[in-house]
């Protein structure tokens, strides 16, 4: 599904975030992506979603190379990836329906279509009962599961989760990995970005290590 | 198709209630542009109003034609036939060159000089009045007759219309350039506004952007916010310009019932008053235009 061959990211001013990436990650699998702060997580999730485009090497979505993509189809390629951010990204002008709502509105759904939709993911986060309120009155790790609900509101193939139990407590981040795994088993393909060894190493999962943005053997 | 019904219905919602949280700031854009519209209208207006006094006047532009001093009777009667047989006059006389010298020396100051004159100088002459009173007609008969080898000099009596014509061909060159510049600035009002609104709404644009909108949906509701504005603007201005035109009506009323004429003033018919607002709708929508493709190239969530 994901193909990254001799991928290096440079960024303006020369420094390389990603050295020389290789690997590949098939459909229906759920992989870590392990490293310090600073090792290219991010970057790397970012390239993928082309957000970023790498300095030289290719990276194959669905055997698309996004690297090379025209701005036009973008924002199709994002609509198939579910995004879950590390600075979260939500809007704060609006509930919390309204937060899941914007993927399907940009997608084209019609208001009753994705009114349920909405509400569905929310249950499956937990916040249905706080679909009105504001999400900054949300706790961090419910602000979190908002995340999630508004990245597979469109039930996306592919999930990538940036640092998606950062800041939380032990018990909120086993919440959220439960979560992600029921998302895999019914096929979703998943990359987690953590910097949380400890975690990680509690889900028996692939894990791919990224040292100074060099990819651990 | 119903997707993009939905979405053009969901963005023209969404710009209203867009306008009404920030009311002030919206009646503010809708008097500039209503303003600025309304100048080069009422201008329009009032332009096409005088045209239309011009063309009501009971115009009668005469041309003089001269005979040569030794033209003979032959030839005067010449030209009474070929007067007679165009259709373009509506009427002419003769005035003999005897009959001439008794009107000239009628007037005071001349008389003394005539009496001292032992010849008449004075050529026969004919007063033809053209039907039509455009400039061109008048242009095409003097030049008609000028060509006639018995007469010495034609003068026609049309400058006053042709300059008159000169004068409101400027005042609409003037309306149009006026037009222009205030056009420009509509668009320069919109853009502005857009940009204000695309500040306060960089986060949803950056999200919007990272979960896959396409910069036409991105853009879409400021292009509505833009073209709604320039309707109201333009409906701001068509009120405006009937607001003057009735006013200024009474005015003319009074004034036309002294000259014992019977003038009223023409205020924006429908289909200038339906272009004023089309204009308007798509000038805002270019600023809005302009103003987005810029910000959305400037950032860097592409
Ligand atoms: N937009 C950027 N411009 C310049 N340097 C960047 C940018 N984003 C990240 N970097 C640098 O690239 C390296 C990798 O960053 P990142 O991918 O965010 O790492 P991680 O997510 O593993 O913490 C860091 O050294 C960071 O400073
Ligand atoms: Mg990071």
């Amino acid at each position: 599904m994901i193909r990254f061959d001799n991928v290096t990211k440079r960024y303006p001013g020369g420094h390389e975030a990603l050295c020389k990436l290789s690997f590949e990650i098939g459909e229906g699998e759920m992989v870590f992506l392990a490293g310090h702060s600073g090792a290219g997580k991010s970057t790397l999730l970012k390239l993928i979603a082309a957000i970023e485009r790498p300095t030289t090497g290719s990276v194959l979505v669905n055997s698309q190379n996004v690297g090379k993509m025209g701005r036009g189809a973008v924002p199709y390629l994002r609509r198939n990836i579910g995004l879950i951010f590390q600075d979260h990204k939500l809007l704060f002008d609006r509930s919390v329906i309204q937060n899941v709502l914007l993927p399907l509105q940009i997608a084209g759904f019609s208001r009753h279509d994705a009114a349920s939709r909405a509400r569905a993911a929310l249950d499956k986060v937990g916040l249905l009962k706080r679909e009105k309120a504001n999400p900054i009155t949300l706790s961090g790790g419910e602000q979190q599961r908002l995340c999630i609900a508004r990245a597979v509101v469109s039930r996306p193939a592919l999930l990538l989760a940036d640092e998606p139990t950062g800041n939380l407590d032990a018990d909120y981040a086993r919440d959220i990995m439960d979560m992600f795994k029921a998302f895999n088993q019914v096929g979703v393909t998943l990359v987690i970005a953590s910097h949380d060894e400890d975690a990680i190493r509690t889900y028996a999962g692939r894990v791919l290590h990224l040292d100074h943005g060099v990819l651990q053997a | 198709m119903k997707t993009w019904l939905a979405h053009h219905r969901q963005a023209i919602v969404a710009t209203l209630a867009r306008m009404a949280q920030t009311p002030f700031a919206t009646v503010f854009a809708v008097i500039a542009i209503g303003v600025a519209l309304s100048l080069p209208a009422v201008l329009y207006v009032l332009l096409n109003n005088v045209t239309r006094l011009v063309g009501a006047l009971p115009a009668q532009p005469e041309i003089s034609v001269y005979m040569r001093m030794d033209a003979t009777q032959m030839q005067n009667d010449d030209l009474h036939q070929r007067l007679k047989a165009r259709s373009d006059l509506a009427d002419f006389r003769f005035v003999p060159r005897d009959a001439a010298l008794v009107e000239l020396s009628k007037q005071a100051g001349v008389a003394d000089i005539s009496a001292g004159l032992t010849q008449n100088p004075l050529p026969d002459a004919w007063v033809v009045t053209p039907r039509s009173s455009q400039p061109d007609a008048i242009a095409h008969i003097a030049t008609a007759l000028q060509a006639l080898p018995y007469i010495d000099s034609v003068k026609q009596d049309s400058q006053w219309a042709q300059r008159l014509n000169a004068i409101l061909g400027l005042g609409h060159e003037f309306v149009t350039l006026l037009a222009l510049l205030l056009g420009a600035a509509l668009v320069a009002v919109s853009g502005n506004t857009i940009r204000l609104q695309i500040l306060t709404r960089r986060a949803e644009i950056e999200v919007s952007q990272l979960i896959g909108a396409t910069h036409r949906y991105i853009r879409r509701p400021f292009l509505y916010f833009g073209v709604l504005q320039g309707l109201f603007g333009g409906l701001a201005a068509w009120l405006v310009v009937s607001l003057s035109i009735y006013l200024l009506d009474r005015r003319v009323a009074d004034l036309s019932t002294l000259y014992q004429a019977n003038f009223q003033l023409q205020s924006l018919g429908l289909l200038p008053g339906l272009i004023l607002l089309l204009c308007a709708m798509l000038l805002g929508g270019l600023g809005a235009y302009l103003t987005v493709t810029r910000t959305l190239f400037q950032s860097n969530a592409h």
